[in-house]
């Protein structure tokens, strides 16, 4: 159904039945935002090192994973228009940390490892992380680079087109509410 | 000679649609005024999933920083509604330095009514007693009786989706079938009405969305983003509901861009004679004349109007020989809560976003019940729902089983989230701001509003009730809260010209007309005398309703 249609429903006054075409004009609108634009902050070094860490974090499994999601392009969108620029300094300042993590582990930069290499080191930064939650909030440093970069892959992930059509099979216009369905019911979350 | 309408109606939202579809059916040629733009299906974005907006729901925080840094605060306010709300340094307003108030205003054809938060809860005589029972600022004029056929006829028409459930402190209507309760909130609700059988009641929210064809409305498709528009009108809002019949009666002229300034007032008829408009657009004055004038601009906008419509007779504002006009705001208080993990069924999840949540009526100072060390009382919203993707962040692990394992959905949760009743006072008021003038040069409003002592002792209350009845339900990990917001932030806003027996005491009389001024209706929200816990919409409209009865049988018969 496209806007006209849409319209013409509503000003007739009309019940509108719903379906499945609803989402198709969803997915219209505005499509094609911020796709394949160039870098604007991550230099191809840093870029790769997201990738990277992207594709260790949610790999491509039966469905595709965060690289394919371009989560490396949405994280450089919020570093160019969304963080202020301390913020955005910060993150780069961890990005390049994570090299020097990656130095020390296996004596190359992140990229230059082999994916055990990455695994390994993501493993332990993980446990760093979990006991960084684990503490107390008021004594508790601000927290690792890692765990900020595993919530915007995250993030950048689930909230893509893949993310939501293929990973969670969200669906636009459910057309019902079931209150109490089978927990492996095909719908995303809210 | 200028066109003399029947009536004018000041706002489109809640209670301006209202008064338009009302005042036109009974057959007055009406002219609507709305301060903003045309709003039409094609602002509707409910069906744009977050990867087809740019920040994928994060916001645009830096426009919004900018532009909105007070309207964000609204949970509503987010990247596909912000468009909805006003532009912060265009709409500005002024508060003491140590009285934040937070005022959160959509101007457009519509309203808020596009927002809202679609809950809809009838008051009773438990609140239209209360202030004369409690000694507090004045008698309401009306009682339940009064309201009651006007709750119906709104419910009729809006359509309303709730579950009878007896109670006396809060009457059942002219319900749809309820939505359902998912299977953590059923959980929740069993064990409530176990511990205490009748005095707590979990129900499902009693809200304007509709569960069945109603009126040439659709039924709700579940997409769960009502706050950005409804293209099935599947809920109610004025431009969804009330301003289509208005406009098919062919005696409304709505006209957007229509910013009043003030009403004019006749000394020697000592009537209202019409309304000066500042064109939003080209901010040309203009002025259109009314027999009788319906002020449904929003609690804080109507009392601007008439405080900036002050004559020589009327030195304090307009209508205000009471001295009360701009007095006696109020905004529910909320934000007293708990929320826990509950035992649910792991292997059960709801299918669908319902866009409503559970209620759980007032149950403190109810008639014959015990006495709490607090007047009134207040409500919980809240719900059940399970941990999606987002848990992820803390949940150890990373790679291609952890990511299965995220497609299944987390622990469940409950949480009970107040609203408490907000007593009328005297010194919570505005007043005109002379050194301020908004994006059209009219001069703004400084608001001095605080919460007391009663309103915390129920958010206290509400806290630690919440969580007895988690541990009730066997929930772990309860973590009672106790959010300090300041008013403003329930858009509850109600008071600043309230109705009352006594013309000395109150603007508004029993059918919201003013004391003072026979041709003057104040329906919206300013015209309240107290707060009640309830989400306020359905009164308002019952009472615009209600209201518009009483002016054309009034006009009828000559008195106005």
């Amino acid at each position: 159904m496209d806007r006209r249609t849409a319209l013409r429903l509503l000003s007739a006054g009309a019940a509108v039945t719903v379906g499945t075409d609803f989402e198709a004009w969803g997915r219209a609108l505005h499509r094609g935002l911020g796709r394949g634009a160039p870098l604007r902050v991550l230099d191809p070094h840093q870029n790769a090192t997201v990738v990277a860490l992207c594709n260790t974090i949610l790999p491509a499994t039966d469905t595709p994973g965060a690289v394919a999601a371009q989560v490396n392009e949405f994280i450089d969108l919020l570093l160019a228009d969304w963080y202020d620029a301390a913020d955005r300094d910060r993150f780069l300042a961890g990005l390049g940390g994570l090299d020097g993590r990656a130095r020390a582990a296996f004596g190359k930069d992140l990229v230059d490892g082999t994916a055990a290499d990455r695994t390994n080191l993501l493993t332990a930064l993980d446990d760093e992380a979990a006991r960084w939650n684990a503490s107390p909030e008021t004594t508790r440093g601000p927290q690792p680079f890692y765990r900020q970069i595993k919530w915007l892959t995250l993030f950048g992930y689930y909230t893509s087109e893949i993310g939501g059509e293929q990973e969670q099979h969200y669906q636009i216009v459910p057309g019902r509410y079931v209150p109490c369905a089978p927990a492996d019911t095909t719908i995303g979350p809210e | 000679m200028p066109q003399t309408w029947d009536a004018i109606v000041i706002g489109s939202g809640m209670t301006g649609g209202w008064a338009a579809k009302e005042l036109t059916e009974a057959g007055l040629n009406t002219l609507v005024l709305e301060a903003g733009r045309m709003v039409t299906a094609a602002d509707y974005v409910e069906h744009v999933p977050p990867w087809a907006v740019r920040f994928r729901g994060l916001d645009d925080r830096r426009a919004r920083a900018a532009d909105q840094p007070i309207q964000r605060e609204c949970y509503a306010c987010d990247e596909w509604s912000s468009k909805f709300f006003v532009n912060d340094h265009e709409n500005p307003y002024t508060t003491p330095a140590d009285k934040p108030f937070l005022f959160l205003r959509g101007r457009q054809v519509g309203g808020r009514s596009i927002m809202w938060g679609r809950q809809v809860y009838r008051w009773s005589d438990l609140d239209f007693e209360a202030n004369l029972k409690d000694g507090v600022a004045v008698d309401w004029p009306i009682r339940y009786a009064d309201i009651a056929p006007w709750y119906d006829h709104v419910e009729r028409f809006i359509g309303v989706s709730g579950e009878k459930l007896g109670l006396p402190q809060l009457p059942d209507g002219q319900f749809l079938p309820p939505m359902a309760l998912n299977c953590g909130e059923t959980l929740v609700r069993d064990a409530i009405a176990k511990q205490w059988p009748g005095e707590r009641v979990v129900t499902v929210g009693r809200c304007a969305i509709l569960t069945e064809n109603h009126n040439g409305r659709a039924a709700c498709h579940y997409c769960g983003y009502c706050e950005r528009g409804c293209i099935t009108r599947s809920y109610f809002s004025s431009i969804n509901a009330t301003l289509p019949v208005a406009q098919a009666t062919g005696r409304m002229t709505l006209r957007p861009h229509s910013v009043v300034h003030s009403l004019i007032y006749d000394r020697g008829r000592r009537r209202i004679s019409g309304v000066r408009v500042i064109d939003g657009e080209t901010k040309h004055a203009l002025e259109f004349r009314g027999r009788v004038v319906f002020l449904c601009a929003s609690t804080l906008e109507s009392a601007r109007i008439l405080l900036n419509s002050a004559t020589p007779e009327f030195p304090t504002g307009l209508a205000n020989s009471s001295g009360e006009l701009g007095h006696n705001l109020m905004d529910h208080i909320m934000g007293g809560g708990a929320n826990g993990k509950i035992d649910a069924p792991a292997d059960r999840n709801p299918v669908g976003r319902r866009p409503n949540g559970i209620y759980l009526p007032r149950f403190r100072n109810l008639q014959g019940g015990p006495k709490s060390p607090f007047l009134r009382g207040y409500a919980y919203q809240g719900g059940a729902g399970r941990e999606g993707w987002e848990r992820g962040t803390d949940l150890p692990g990373f790679g291609a089983d952890w990511k299965r394992a995220l497609r299944d959905p987390g622990p469940w949760h409950f949480g009970f989230y107040g609203f408490g009743e907000c007593l009328p006072n005297h010194q919570n008021y505005v007043e005109i701001d002379k050194d301020t003038k908004d994006a059209w040069g009219i001069p703004v409003l400084r608001i001095h509003c605080t919460y007391g002592d009663n309103e915390w002792a129920l958010m206290k209350d509400a806290s630690i009730a919440a969580a007895e009845m988690l541990a009730a339900a066997g929930a772990s990990d309860i973590t009672p809260f106790i959010d300090h917001n300041p008013p403003g932030k329930a858009i509850h806003e109600m008071g600043t010209a309230r109705m009352g027996r006594d013309p000395k005491t109150s603007v508004l009389n029993a059918h919201n007309q003013a004391h003072d001024i026979p041709n003057l209706f104040v329906t919206d929200g300013a015209c309240m005398a107290s707060s009640a816990n309830q989400n306020p919409s359905i009164t308002y409209m019952a009472l615009t309703a209600r209201a518009c009865d009483y002016a054309v049988g009034a006009m009828k018969r000559r008195e106005i």
